[in-house]
């Protein structure tokens, strides 16, 4: 075959150029690590988020020293936790943070704005990601890929705490009365789960009928401690109160729980 | 005899009918182009419904990538085919079934389409396939929809019959020729056409259309969605190829020479038959589901598929300037002023194929794995592709309708001069709107999104500002359209033109280097088919078994989601409640 001298120099350079740029991305995943989305995880169904093992638990999971995991599901048109009405996703700074994200309808994605952190979220696949945030700082998250007539609507948040200040805590249980006689102390005992993996300080505020006590709690890694409130019911009428119970760990998620007590003969209905 | 026309009345009949379908797409879909970007810049409020716009860019998409540019280049084949092979078509009843075959397609798909602007219709009720060139599920669209577009396949792949069938007759006739060279062009992009179409045909057809005509109740979303990839990216060299077959006929033709090499054309042609379809993964890099060792395959062969294109640039500029030589230029860059520019068709061809090389480079961008990350279905893709499909392929077909429309019509183009601006008009609305889409999505700023201005954050520009950008792009768009008005004035203005005085002659001229430079190797179609097929089942059948094995021939669960839903209850539930239910 004729082929001209410059067009065979032309063909070498663009073989040389094609060669160069396959090199440049093989040495980006082996060189520097930069690990694609892939099928790591197994499928799931998507009309039964609720009954799965990791996302019947949304949010974010100490898993171990520096590492955590964080659980979310993608709808139509926001994402859990990480938009309205649900909280941002919370991380701590400098750790390994992995995010498993599903969606319960149609595809959307999860880009993390001015980050390379970017995924397509498929129904019935989980897209995982493993991160590492150096600075405490906030970023917007938006859906990119078209999901349906609100598409434009879905965004969310993540907040980035510097590690010191990152806080996992529960109220997996609470044991209060749901009725004592007037004069009588009502013991409200709340049971506090720290799910870091160190141990965390917190406070615990109570409230019960417009009064509020406060309690400095220190809670080892990955266990729970009782705090327990006492009201007084002498000086109250027969009658039905509320009360609640916040953890104040400077978390944007909330943390709380309430109750309510009656004083008196319970009235019959 | 000198005119196309002349030569060939009947066909030159269906040509122009083509055309004249591909003109009316591209008056339509330029203008929902030009809606979108007064929208989602913010300059107008263009929807005070902003889910409206999910239906502009639904119709902005099929009607300029698959309707435009397939009715065009379909009457550019039966052109190459006919002049080349010097024969008519072996049937025109047969070649009419395939015109009314993608008609119907068209018109169902289009309907199905168009009818999303109103929300009930009486007796049918809520039509409606607001699920953009893509359709991926669960997203639903109107049967009608899914239907149109395979009877319009169907349609293609006689069309395509059509021409294999002249060049057989052809053959018998002339059994020691080599395959002439427009007549080749066209048969190796219809071969990569059939392998490509499969997955779009087994998409629409034993999953989509049945799904959404409650056959099936649930589809596997990361199935369809690969399915339609595997046809997505080679669809995008069933829009090049044409246009590469203009660079490679019409221009040096245009610039006064000819072709610099035929074997190398052959060459170019061959490559994108066997790599066009093994690529198609490529666009999901960013998928769920598919390994990392099967997307790095579709990189490499991505990668590779540079290399046709490369030749192809050289080529084009080499043949160019032979053609300025003739013409009296000199020195090393003197002999561009020696080209015609003057000339719509050429200056047209050869500003694409100056922007072609800018979104090249993008598309290297995008094809790599890990920088993808980066840039996935933000703004800057389709500030890519409106270089690639919206440039290149665009303005090529609309600069050399200018060189056929008198060879059509037998008519003398209607205003030069108006053609000219036409063109130049393009080029720079594209530098303006391109660009800024480019940077755009660098900021993180998202495609495909009605009002992409967030309450929880901003994007934040290092150079100039998010306002500039926006402004760049409704001012781009806005020349574009002006742009295609411009174009359909001449076109119109040519169809109703009385003169026809000096037109040249149809005749191409024979290349530098012809074809008894070229093994023969390279005209033996069934053994790059064969290679083709290979490739895609070496590329395809892994990624595709385990998809199936790990979700399920119709997928784990999950229900649809028709775009038809009232978007007045929609409103009706945000409004009362504060937020969507779930």
């Amino acid at each position: 075959m004729n082929v001209h001298q410059y067009e065979r120099y032309w063909l070498i350079a663009a073989l040389v150029l094609i060669v160069a740029i396959i090199a440049t991305v093989t040495y980006g995943a082996v060189g520097i690590g930069i690990a694609m989305i892939d099928d790591s995880e197994e499928t799931v169904d998507p009309d039964a988020l609720g009954e799965h093992e990791r996302f019947s638990e949304t949010g974010t999971h100490q898993v171990g020293e520096n590492e955590y995991e964080v659980n979310v599901i993608a709808w139509q048109f926001s994402y859990e936790p990480g938009g309205s009405p649900d909280p941002p996703i919370e991380v701590p700074a400098g750790s390994e943070v992995t995010f498993y994200v599903t969606s319960e309808d149609v595809i959307h994605s999860f880009s993390v704005v001015g980050t390379n952190v970017n995924t397509m979220v498929i129904p019935g696949e989980v897209a995982t990601m493993t991160v590492e945030f150096d600075e405490a700082t906030e970023y917007g998250l938006l859906c990119n890929e078209y999901c349906g007539e609100l598409h434009h609507d879905m965004e969310g948040e993540i907040i980035v705490h510097p590690e010191e200040e990152f806080d996992l805590f529960e109220i997996p249980a609470v044991d209060a009365p749901e009725q004592v006689d007037a004069g009588e102390e009502a013991e409200i005992t709340v049971t506090l789960a720290n799910e870091r993996h160190q141990e965390r300080s917190t406070t615990l505020a109570f409230e019960f009928d417009g009064d509020e006590q406060r309690e400095d709690v220190t809670v080892d890694g990955e266990s729970t401690e009782e705090v327990t409130f006492t009201v007084d019911t002498t000086d109250l009428e027969d009658d039905d109160y509320s009360w609640s119970v916040t953890v104040e760990d400077g978390m944007e998620r909330t943390v709380d729980e309430s109750g309510q007590l009656t004083v008196g003969e319970p009235e019959e209905d | 005899m000198s005119t196309y026309v002349e030569r060939f009345p009947a066909e030159a009949k269906v040509i122009r009918s083509a055309f004249y379908v591909s003109f009316v797409s591209l008056a339509i879909g330029a203008l929902m182009g030009l809606l979108q970007t007064l929208h989602r810049t913010g300059m107008f409020e263009v929807f005070s419904e902003p889910g409206t716009y999910y239906t502009v860019l639904t119709t902005h998409g099929v009607f300029l990538v698959i309707a435009f540019t397939i009715w065009f280049l379909v009457g550019v084949f039966v052109w190459a085919v006919t002049t080349s092979l010097d024969r008519g078509v072996e049937s025109l009843r047969f070649t009419w079934s395939w015109y009314g075959l993608m008609s119907l397609g068209t018109a169902l798909a289009g309907i199905a389409i168009l009818a999303g602007f109103v929300d009930d219709w009486p007796i049918v009720g809520d039509v409606s396939a607001d699920v953009l060139f893509t359709f991926y599920a669960p997203l639903q669209a109107h049967p009608m929809f899914y239907l149109g577009l395979a009877i319009f396949i169907v349609g293609t792949w006689v069309a395509g019959v059509d021409w294999f069938r002249s060049w057989w007759v052809w053959k018998q006739e002339n059994p020691d020729e080599r395959i002439p060279l427009p007549t080749f062009m066209v048969l190796t992009t219809m071969l990569m056409w059939y392998i490509a179409t499969l997955g779009v045909a087994v998409a629409v057809l034993a999953f989509l259309l049945p799904w959404s005509l409650g056959l099936l109740e649930t589809v596997n979303p990361l199935l369809t969605r690969t399915l339609f990839w595997f046809f997505g990216h080679p669809v995008v060299y069933f829009w090049l190829m044409p246009a590469y077959m203009m660079w490679y006929l019409l221009l040096p033709k245009i610039s006064g020479g000819r072709l610099f090499s035929d074997p190398l054309a052959r060459v170019v042609f061959i490559l994108f038959l066997i790599l066009s379809v093994p690529t198609g993964i490529h666009h999901q890099y960013l998928d769920p589901g598919i390994s990392e060792g099967f997307k790095f395959i579709a990189m490499t062969n991505t990668m590779f598929l540079l290399l046709p294109s490369l030749l192809t640039a050289f080529t084009v500029v080499a043949s160019m300037e032979h053609g300025a030589r003739q013409r009296g230029g000199e020195g090393h860059f003197g002999w561009l002023k020696a080209l015609p520019w003057g000339n719509p068709a050429f200056t047209g061809m050869a500003l694409a194929g100056l922007m072609f090389a800018a979104g090249g480079f993008s598309g290297m961008i995008n094809a790599g794995m890990n920088i993808n990350y980066l840039v996935h279905n933000s703004f800057w893709v389709p500030g890519h592709f409106h270089l690639t499909v919206g440039t290149a392929v665009a303005l090529t077909f609309m600069a050399s309708t200018y060189w056929f429309l008198p060879q059509l019509t037998g008519r003398k183009l209607f205003s030069r001069p108006l053609a000219l601006v036409q063109v130049v008009l393009w080029f720079v609305g594209m530098t303006f709107m391109s660009n800024a889409m480019h940077r755009a999505g660098l900021l993180g700023i998202p495609r495909r999104t009605a009002e992409p201005w967030y309450d929880g954050f901003e994007f934040e520009a290092g150079v100039g500002s998010v306002g500039e950008l926006n402004a760049q792009i409704a001012l781009g768009g806005t020349l574009l359209t002006l742009s295609v008005a411009i174009f359909l004035v001449v076109v119109i203005g040519t169809a109703l033109n009385g003169k026809s005085s000096e037109i040249e002659t149809s005749v191409i001229p024979e290349p530098l280097s012809g074809p008894e430079d070229s093994p023969l190797v390279l005209d033996n179609l069934k053994l790059w088919t064969v290679i083709a097929v290979v490739l895609v089942v070496l590329a395809y059948t892994l990624p595709l078994a385990s998809i199936i094995d790990r979700g399920g021939l119709l997928g784990p669960g999950g229900r649809a989601f028709p775009m038809s839903l009232d978007s007045l209850v929609v409103l009706a539930q945000l409004a009362t409640e504060g937020a969507l239910p779930r």
